[in-house]
Parts: structure tokens; sequence; C-alpha cells
């Protein structure tokens, strides 16, 4: 697999240097700009990882408690995304494939599947209608989207990153007006989830339908959401977004869940369930400084997240379970607490406020296109937070290359210092063809 | 003989300098209608230019309408392809296709990098953005030197140079409201594009906060077309590919 990773890298670099030199002079020739039909394109990325691992955090005891990997473990990740087009007249198929392969210490993994596929038909700019698989990507926050209600959760460690979408039946309807109101749209959305489609969302057998209707209104973006049907409970949302100055930005969202249902355990495993109407909400600035720093700032309530006592709780669990398993080999709490985490408590930033800040500097030094930067999500109810330091540089037309480094800092029974890892350092280079 | 003397005056002022009775907003207005129709559409390729001579292409499919509606497509490279941007007044958006929906972006961002910022790419006509305050006489060009109307716009003061025959700018200067220069444009190579359109097809710009760095703005294809308003809105951006 090294040598996979160093073939991979020394072929990447090649290519590189061939770039680097080439020294022809700019032309447009008008043939650039003819329009093709079809279109094929896609995305390959090697990613090394290393981790070095919190060997008293329960997350680690509950995944490493039968094997000694010793302070660090390396990860070697490969995608292939491949995306294509077809278009004719008023109609247009799209499908985007995405291959994962994984080699660590777990063995080799590969996952491939269709992140998206769907045909569109627009019979005219105020109309589109669209059916297949497609994300919506509901929502103004850069980090979290509460109102983001039939599209999978984002990670907000890489908020950018290409997601899975689900299958949909969907419209765009728009209109544009002269004065303070500029624009409406409306987006109704069929949803229907069964054996085999979006399964993973929520009860099966069940059409759900989901809207959202878009105001441009004195210059500030308004979303106004609703999703209702079976395989969820019903759950109404908002969002706005404005630019303040030519260098600032607000934004927030605002969600409010019906019948919320979480379930949750105390220290020694046992179930209970919760019902009550949850209400999520962010808000956000986006500042750029006159030398081109970049400021992201959110605070993010997640009204459907667990309270500290509930992790405490959960975090007992898993401690009792492996001094269980310790004390007589069985290690049957542990599966029980793997199959909490995997379906409850392991979902990305569970409780209940977070703070987000990233400040990014764009070509510092007249160094063109290398953008370093550093976030930090800091768990307000645990007082933890992960810090990642990072740069990327993207001089060499169709790649990416990025340096990142994530390291989680908190004490006993926090977030993030519960975790499996200490840090994580990994290098992405990415090529787009 | 005060009276004469005042009157003298007077003749000879309007007499030797013409170009202080022109009109300042409609030299303006013309020089916007040379440049561009209205509404149009046009093929651009910008081109960042390091000090090494290594430099990094992007090529849009840009469409405008009217004062305050404007929208580009990123065509190439890959990497950028599928991406777009959009103004409407001093509201701009940016929609990646990975990311999904459009995000806000201010004017002094630059989606390229390089020298040209947003407000450069997706520039709206300046009548629209500034007041004249002075005309002057410069070397055979009129020298006018430019005020933002409001607080949004990117440069607050902007010294154009305009050729006197074409009513077109040969090079522009964006200051800031302290006078500082932010970075300087070149409009060079006139060619007709057919339509009646003939302007510059290169815009060079350069800047003293990029000691040694340069951008280049080519256009290949200008001309006319009207579009609905409904194709200027954040649910259209990423379907700007079936406008081409």
């Amino acid at each position: 697999m090294k040598r996979l990773c160093l073939a991979f890298i020394f072929v990447f670099w090649m290519n590189l240097a061939a770039s680097a030199h080439a020294e022809e002079q700019y032309t447009f020739d008008p043939a650039e700009t003819e329009k093709k039909p079809y279109h094929f394109g896609g995305y390959v990325e090697a990613k090394p990882i290393l981790f070095g691992l919190d060997k008293d955090a329960s997350l680690y005891k509950l995944k490493f408690y039968n094997r000694n990997e010793g302070k660090t473990v390396e990860e070697y990740d490969f995608k292939l995304q491949l995306e294509g087009s077809y278009e004719t007249d008023i109609s247009r198929i799209y499908v985007k494939t995405n291959t994962d392969y994984k080699h660590s210490y777990l063995g080799d993994d590969e996952r491939s599947s269709f992140y998206e596929g769907y045909l569109t038909l627009k019979p005219s700019p105020s109309l589109k209608m669209n059916a297949g698989k497609k994300t919506f990507k509901w929502g103004k926050g850069y980090a979290w989207n509460p109102v983001a209600f039939i599209d999978k959760p984002k990670d907000p460690d890489d908020p950018e990153l290409a997601q899975e979408g689900f299958i949909a039946a969907s419209a765009d309807y728009i209109k544009s007006f002269d004065g303070p109101l500029k624009t409406i749209s409306f987006t109704p959305v069929a949803f229907p989830v069964y054996d085999h489609i979006n399964d993973d969302f929520g009860r099966n057998n069940n059409l759900n339908f989901a809207g959202k209707l878009y105001f441009l209104l004195y210059d500030t973006d308004i979303d106004l959401i609703v999703f209702t049907g079976g395989s969820k409970t019903t759950r109404y949302g908002a969002d706005f977004s404005r630019n303040i100055t030519t260098n600032l930005e607000i934004h927030g969202e605002y969600a409010y869940i019906r019948d919320y249902q979480k379930n949750f355990i105390d220290s020694n495993g046992k179930s209970y369930l919760d019902e009550y109407d949850a209400q999520s909400y962010l808000v956000g600035i986006r500042y750029l400084t006159e030398i081109d720093t970049t400021y992201i700032f959110e605070y993010y309530h997640n009204g459907t997240g667990f309270t500290k006592d509930e992790m405490k709780n959960y975090y007992s669990f898993i401690n009792k379970g492996y001094y269980s398993y310790l004390n007589t080999g069985s290690d049957s709490l542990l599966q029980k607490a793997a199959n909490l985490t995997e379906t409850n408590y392991g979902r990305i930033n569970p409780m209940r406020n977070y703070l987000y800040l990233r400040v990014s500097q764009k070509e510092p030094f007249d160094i063109l296109y290398l953008t370093p930067a550093i976030t930090a999500i800091w768990n307000v109810d645990t007082s933890s937070c992960s810090l990642s330091p990072e740069i990327v540089y993207t001089r060499f037309t169709n790649v990416e290359l990025r340096m990142k480094a994530i390291f989680l800092i908190g004490g006993k029974e926090s977030e993030f210092g519960e975790k499996q890892n200490d840090y994580r350092i990994e290098f992405r280079a990415g090529y787009y063809f | 003989m005060l009276k004469k003397i005042i009157l003298v005056s007077l003749f000879i002022a309007v007499t030797a300098f013409p170009a202080f009775a022109l009109d300042g907003a409609k030299l303006l207005a013309q020089v916007d209608r040379n440049l561009n129709p209205e509404s149009y559409e046009m093929y651009r390729k910008l081109i960042n230019i390091e000090p090494d001579g290594r430099k990094k292409e992007f090529t849009l499919f840009s469409i405008k309408k009217g004062q305050d509606k404007i929208a580009a497509l990123f065509l190439a490279p890959a990497s950028d392809k599928g991406r777009s941007t959009l103004r409407l007044g001093d509201n701009m958006w940016l929609f990646i296709p990975n990311v999904g929906k459009p995000i806000r972006i201010t004017s002094l961002q630059s989606v390229v990098g390089g020298v040209f910022n947003n407000a450069d790419i997706m520039n709206l006509d300046y009548s629209a953005e500034y007041n004249v305050e002075r005309i002057s006489d410069d070397a055979g060009n009129y020298l006018l030197l430019l005020k933002a109307k409001t607080k949004t716009v990117a440069y607050d003061r902007l010294k154009m140079w305009v050729d006197k025959s074409r009513k077109l700018p040969t090079k522009i200067e964006c200051l800031t409201e302290a006078n500082m220069l932010i970075k300087t444009l070149y409009f060079k190579d006139h060619k007709d594009f057919g339509g009646g359109i003939v302007r510059p097809a290169v815009i060079e710009t350069d800047s003293p906060l990029y000691k040694g760095y340069k951008s280049v703005m080519i256009f290949a294809k200008i001309k006319k077309r009207t579009f609905k308003d409904e194709v200027f809105t954040l649910t259209f951006m990423p379907n700007l590919e079936s406008l081409r």
C-alpha cells in the first residue's frame, strides 16, 4: 500500500513539474468556448493520514479494547469521483459517482455509490423540474445547517465536501420583480422513504413532502422551509443571509422540530425516551479584513443534542463495559455501546452548544494561491475543542494540495477529550479532470 | 473695465478648455455603452501571471442585463468548471457545485485569486456606481475623476483616462477614499466584435499590493442578448450552462 501511495505521489509530482515548466503564451481560441451536449469529468484524491491515539479516552476503549495498535495508526484513503451529463433542448441528465478506498489497520475497504443521478426538465427560465437522486443543501450556515431537513448532515471539519443525495422529485418556480422584493422562488419536494429508497432517512413506507419558499427582499436572502410526512416528525425552518457592507455578511437559521424523540441511556445502559418540541438555531458572520483575512464565526444551538449529563452517562457506560471486559472477558456491554454510538451518540457534534471560528489568510506574503487557515470548533457545554491548522495550495491548474492537522483538546467526559484520537495529521492531493 | 476683464476671462476659459463644458455623466454613460451593450453575453479568459511568468487561466461565460444584473459561469479549468457567480446590485453570490448552494461573497474578495477581485470580474456599468466629480484634459485623453455613489462600491475613487475619439477608457486607477492606489487597469487591443461593438479586447491589471504579479482579461465574443429576469436569481445559478 505504501508503494502504491508513493507511486501516486511520484506521478502526481511529475505532472506538477511538467505543468510548472510549461511556458506557452496565453491565447484565447474561440473553439474553447464551444458547447458540447455532453460533459465528462471527475476528481481523484490520495490522502495519507496519521492518527495519534488517546488511550485514556472512552471512544478509544470502545474501539480498541481488544487490540493494541501502538500510539499511532496510519490510514491511506483514495477517492475517485466521476461525473457526466447529457443535455438536449429542455432536458439534462446528470450522474455523479463516488468510490472510497481505505487501507487501515482494519484492512482494506472499498465503497462505491451514486452520489447523484437525476433528470432535469427546464421548459422555461422560470420553471425547472428534477427527478432522481440529488442533494438539496438548504440553509445558510457554513459549518452546520439545522434547516437542511432533507440532506445528510455535513462535517464541520470539511463543510465543502461533496455529499450523497436522496431520491426525490422536486420543482423550482422562480419569479422576479422590480422593487424591494426582487425574487420569489418556490421549491416543492416529494420525498419517498421505502425499502431501498432513502431507507436510511427515517421510518419506512412513507411519502413525505418538503418545501422551500425563497425571497430576496431588501437585499436579504430569506428562506421559509417545511418538512412533513411519516418518516420524521414535522419540522419548520427559516434562514436569512445579508451583506451588511462590502466585507461583512451575516446569516442565521432557525428550526422548530415537533415531537422530537430522543433516545438516551443512563450510566448502566438503561434506555430512556424523551419527546419534546426541539428548537435549533445558528447565527454567524463572514468578515473580510483589508489584508484579505477572512473570519467565519458561528454559534450553533442544537436542540436535538444531548446534554452534558446525558453524554457523561454514555461515557460512563462505555467505561463500565471496558472494565467489565477486562474483568470478565465479556464485551457484551461494549457491543451495546458500539451499537448506540453508531445509531445515536456517534453523530457529528452530538451535543447542544457549539462555537465555530475559521480564520483564513489569502495569499500571505504575496504568495499567490496559498491559503493558510486555522479552524476551531468549541463545545460550549464541555469546554473542549478541536483546533485545525491547514495550508491549501492551488497554484497548479486542476490540482489542490492540502496539509492539515486536527488537535482534539478536552478533559475527561468532554466531547473532544473523549474521542479516540489526540491528533490527526493528513495530506490531501486532489486532481480534477 | 472690470466687467471686460471678467468677460474676456470667461471667453478664454470656455474656448481654451472645451472639455470642461462636457457633461460628465453623459460621457461616462457613453463610455459604458461603448464598452458593452446594456444587455449581453460574453466569453472571457482571466489569466493570472506570476513574476516568474507562470500562469493560471480561467474561462468564463458571462451574461448581463440592465444596470445591476450580471452572472458568470466558469467553463475551465476542470477544478472550477460549473462554479457560477451572480451579482444583483450590491449583492453577490458564489455557487460551487460541491457545496451545492449559493453563498454570499463580497466585492473585495476574489473567486479566482490574483489581482482581479469580484468587483472587477462582475463589474456593472461605471455610471451605475460612480458620479463624475471632475473632467480635465490629459495628454490627449479626457481624465475623469469618479467618486463612488455609495460606501458599498469596491473602490471609492477612480481616475479614468478616456480616448477622446473612441470614447473608450485607456487606463483606470482604482483608489481608496484616502487616494491610495489599489490597482491600475490598462485597456488594450481594440477589436471589432461585430454588431457595432468595437472595444478593447484585453484588460491588464497590476497592483502595488501584488508587486510583480499581473492579471489579464481577454474577451473573445461579446454580443447583444436579452434575458428574462429569472435567470439572474439564486435558484437559477446551477443552470447557467443551459443559456449557452
